[in-house]
């Protein structure tokens, strides 16, 4: 029987290898998806919680982090064509205007 | 409102509305001269006030409470009417309108905005002095006190384009502030010690000898140290020969006839109080007449027209503090007044000589008796009256002081004063056998001055001779009678010093330059002032140069120092932090990650 | 060992893999299929955790709908540039100890966590549930949610417009 931290490991162990995405990847799509991955890591958390204590709330959030990932990917990829579009390159490093 | 108090309220306000009016109404003080006729009209309707306020011998004490406090107001303001104040009142509002009226032709080239400058202190001055003339208390005579220090330093750098006339402007100031020092901190001392400022209060406790208070000979003697800074007494007497930078007309009224004298007025006026304390009085006789005696030795090498004046202006101020100290003061103040007359006469007509030659030199005059008769008359009229011939007015008063100080039995002073009234005939007569005798310069050609100077030299020269012979008919009103043997002995010496300066410079029987060198040591020192102005720039120099440079290399190296340190770090600072800002969105996730470890080992921490 | 546990290690084995993968491969196009995968695996982690309801919304909306959307995205930018985006990394080290770190900072919490409660049984119909929370306590929540999936659409297709 697995029990609820089996599935608390796996989503942390998701999580950090998202966030080594969101750190070291240059393209911006990469990071993005590197953000996918820890999205995801947090759903497996939220429904292993549900499950285990028998709560519907976890599942609706799941729900809506679910849609609201879609929309973010969606924004996201757009904000990256149109900054292509501009600066013919999407490597986040290239992408430093706001340097102090 | 009774006349006794509007009206010298009247006199008071006219100048300070002109002032107001001259200094808020900026297109009005632009046009020069008709701004002049503004500060001329007040001062005119002042002194018809005046006048009355003393022909009616008004008396009346005024005051409004200043600074509030429990138990009746800490200071109050108000006016003082009496016969000291109404006779000054005169004075003040009659010298000021023959000199703002002579300044019309004696300024008349300059420009008209630099004019009106000039008429909006005139007022402010003339606002002031009466100020200080009306004061009951102790405080608001210093408010006026430093108010027309302010005015005598604006007047005589109102040239301030000369550098020589800034400089003098600026000693006059600090050295008449070193006075006050000692003036300001007196009067607070007398304040913690009596608790009031008021002069009728004071001469109240001084009858009922309640004034028995320690150190009262300290606390009148740092007051005594406003009046000698103010009125040129020895030591601090070196700013008024240099004041004499300023316009002639300036100097006739604040630095002869009237704000020199508020140093004799203010020991006059507290008199009651320094009657108490004869050690300070015999101090202030002693150095009065030391100061007659100096100021007159210096005046016989001087070769400066208004530089003579100058002198001969603190020689006759130490006569009138040598007379106070001798608590003779009500003979001080006569001198004061027919002093005002006729010294304001002189300086004037040294004026018209001036405008004229264009120097102030004596020896490149000469003969100008002749081209400028009227200036010569009422020069001499004046040059009499200084020398203390009768029946003119200067005459009276000197003789006054003499047997004043002679009463008190202040022997040391008496003969230093006499001798000086040798000098004063010798030094004056020097000077107008020199400038208005003697052989003329061929390449100036002077002319007599505009009836606008001419009036005034007419009206002071009559007044000089209409106060003596006013004198002579009365007699010696009111004060004690003097010796018989003064009177000729006083003339003789006068005799004695024309005589000299007759055979020295008309003459030229006896050579100046042989006179000289028998009084060598004296010749050198008077010529070079004693030493007192090296002394004083000296000090300045080593004292507060030295000061202010140390303060200077505080502020660049220590204040500015450690600002500049900071900015330095700030700007290092900022500058390495900047680095944080990459600009790169992954840098800015680091700084979450790292923020969740901190969340997460705090939490861990304090779990 | 039961069917479940075995499909856990199994499941748990391909999402890390396909996970570290996504991050790793330097083929921007394999990273999405990879992605695909794991989203695939995560879809089949809730099924274990007998959540059909959620298997099938991951299914539509992440592997069907997100990874549609990155393949077109990468597509147009390939097209853009006229060549193939190369997936290169940066700071490896410094990401590789930071995410250790956070995963570490996590297994912390997880250890002194009481975690250790069965799992309860099913009890009815799950998707019931979640349809009945969905328009009962959390229905101003959803029509929040359709807002912003409006303005979503409309702010991409804002964003990613061609110039006129």
């Amino acid at each position: 029987m697995i029990g609820l931290p089996a599935y608390l490991v796996l989503g942390a162990l998701v999580f950090s290898i998202g966030l080594f995405g969101v750190l070291t990847r240059r393209n911006a799509v990469g990071i993005l998806l590197g953000i996918e991955l820890m999205l995801n890591a947090v759903n497996i958390n939220l429904v292993a919680f549900a499950r285990f204590n028998g709560d519907v709330a976890g599942l609706v959030f799941t729900l809506f982090t679910i849609s609201i990932t879609v929309a973010e990917v969606a924004v996201g990829l757009a904000i990256v064509i149109a900054i292509f579009r501009v600066r013919r390159t999407v490597e986040a490093d290239r992408l430093d205007l706001l340097r102090g | 409102m009774a006349p006794s108090v509007w009206l010298p309220l009247l006199v008071l306000g006219l100048p300070f509305v002109a002032f107001v009016l001259l200094a808020v109404v900026a297109p009005l003080r632009r046009v020069g001269p008709r701004a002049g006729l503004v500060s001329i009209g007040a001062i005119a309707l002042a002194f018809g006030a005046a006048v009355t306020v003393w022909t009616e011998g008004f008396v009346s004490e005024t005051t409004w409470a200043w600074i509030p406090a429990d138990g009746g107001p800490i200071a109050t303001v108000g006016l003082l009417v009496d016969p000291l104040s109404n006779a000054m009142l005169v004075l003040v509002t009659l010298v000021s309108l023959l000199v703002q009226i002579y300044s019309l032709a004696y300024l008349g080239d300059e420009r008209p905005a630099s004019l009106g400058r000039y008429y909006t202190y005139q007022s402010l001055f003339a606002f002031s002095m009466l100020g200080l003339v009306l004061a009951p208390g102790f405080l608001q005579m210093f408010v006026f006190w430093e108010l027309v220090g302010l005015c005598s330093y604006l007047l005589i750098g109102y040239w301030y384009e000369r550098p020589a006339a800034a400089r003098a402007a600026v000693k006059a100031f600090w050295i008449t502030k070193l006075g006050d020092v000692g003036f300001i901190i007196g009067i607070v001392l007398l304040w913690s010690a009596t608790g009031t400022f008021e002069f009728t209060d004071l001469f109240e406790k001084a009858q009922e000898h309640a004034l028995a208070i320690p150190g009262l000979p300290t606390i009148m003697f740092l007051i005594y140290l406003g009046a000698v800074g103010k009125s040129a007494q020895f030591p601090l007497h070196v700013w008024l020969p240099d004041a004499m930078e300023g316009p002639t007309p300036v100097s006739a009224l604040i630095h002869a006839a009237t704000m020199v004298t508020a140093g004799v007025f203010m020991v006059t006026r507290t008199e009651p109080l320094f009657a108490l304390v004869p050690e300070v009085l015999t101090l202030i006789a002693w150095v009065g007449a030391f100061t007659a005696l100096l100021a007159a030795t210096m005046a016989c090498v001087e070769t400066d027209i208004k530089r003579v004046l100058a002198y001969s202006t603190i020689s006759q101020l130490g006569y009138m503090m040598a007379a106070a100290g001798a608590g003779a003061a009500f003979a001080g103040f006569l001198h004061l007044l027919t002093h005002g007359l006729f010294k304001a006469l002189l300086f004037l007509a040294a004026g018209a000589v001036i405008h004229a030659v264009g120097t102030n030199d004596i020896f490149r005059m000469g003969g100008l008796f002749r081209a400028m008769p009227q200036t010569g008359i009422v020069f001499v009229v004046g040059t009499l009256a200084l020398a203390g011939v009768p029946p003119l007015a200067g005459f009276y008063s000197k003789e006054a002081v003499l047997g004043g100080v002679w009463e008190a039995h202040l022997t040391g002073p008496f003969l230093m004063l006499a001798l000086t009234v040798l000098l004063t005939a010798f030094y004056m007569f020097r000077v107008v056998f020199i400038a208005f005798f003697g052989r003329a310069h061929a390449a100036a050609d002077p002319h007599e001055a505009p009836w606008l100077m001419r009036g005034p030299l007419w009206v002071l020269a009559a007044l000089t001779v209409l106060v003596g012979v006013r004198m002579a008919l009365g007699g010696a009103e009111g004060h004690e009678e003097t010796p018989a043997w003064l009177a000729p002995l006083s003339v003789g010496l006068a005799l004695v010093g024309f005589a000299l300066a007759w055979a020295m410079y008309q003459r030229r029987a006896i050579d100046p330059a042989r006179i000289a060198a028998a009084l060598a040591p004296i010749d050198y020192l008077a010529r070079r002032r004693y030493g007192l102005d090296a002394l004083y720039a000296g000090l300045y120099r080593g004292f507060i140069l030295g000061f202010s440079r140390l303060v200077g290399w505080i502020d660049r190296y220590l204040v500015d120092g450690v600002l500049n340190v900071l900015t330095a770090l700030t700007l290092r600072g900022g500058d390495a932090l900047r680095r944080i800002q990459s600009g790169r969105a992954q840098d800015y996730v680091y700084g979450v990650a790292f923020g969740l470890l901190l969340l997460i080992v705090g939490a861990q921490l304090w779990r | 060992m039961t069917l479940e546990t075995v499909g856990f290690w199994v499941v748990a084995t391909v999402l890390l893999a396909s996970s570290l993968a996504v991050v790793l491969t330097p083929n921007l196009f394999h990273a999405v299929l990879y992605l695909a995968a794991a989203l695939v695996a995560t879809g089949v982690v809730f099924l274990l955790l007998e959540q059909p309801f959620l298997f099938a919304v991951q299914l539509l909306l992440y592997a069907g709908g997100v990874v549609t959307i990155v393949v077109f995205a990468i597509m147009l930018t390939e097209r853009l540039v006229g060549e193939r985006i190369a997936q290169t990394s940066r700071h490896v080290v410094n990401g590789a100890i930071v995410a250790a770190a956070v995963f570490v900072g996590i297994m912390g919490f997880l250890i002194g966590a009481p975690l250790g409660a069965p799992r309860p049984a099913e009890t009815g119909d799950t998707t019931a549930a979640i349809g009945r929370a969905l328009v009962g306590p959390f229905a101003v929540t959803l029509e929040l949610l359709g807002v912003l999936l409006v303005v979503a659409l409309l702010g991409a297709l804002h964003f990613a417009r061609s110039e006129e």
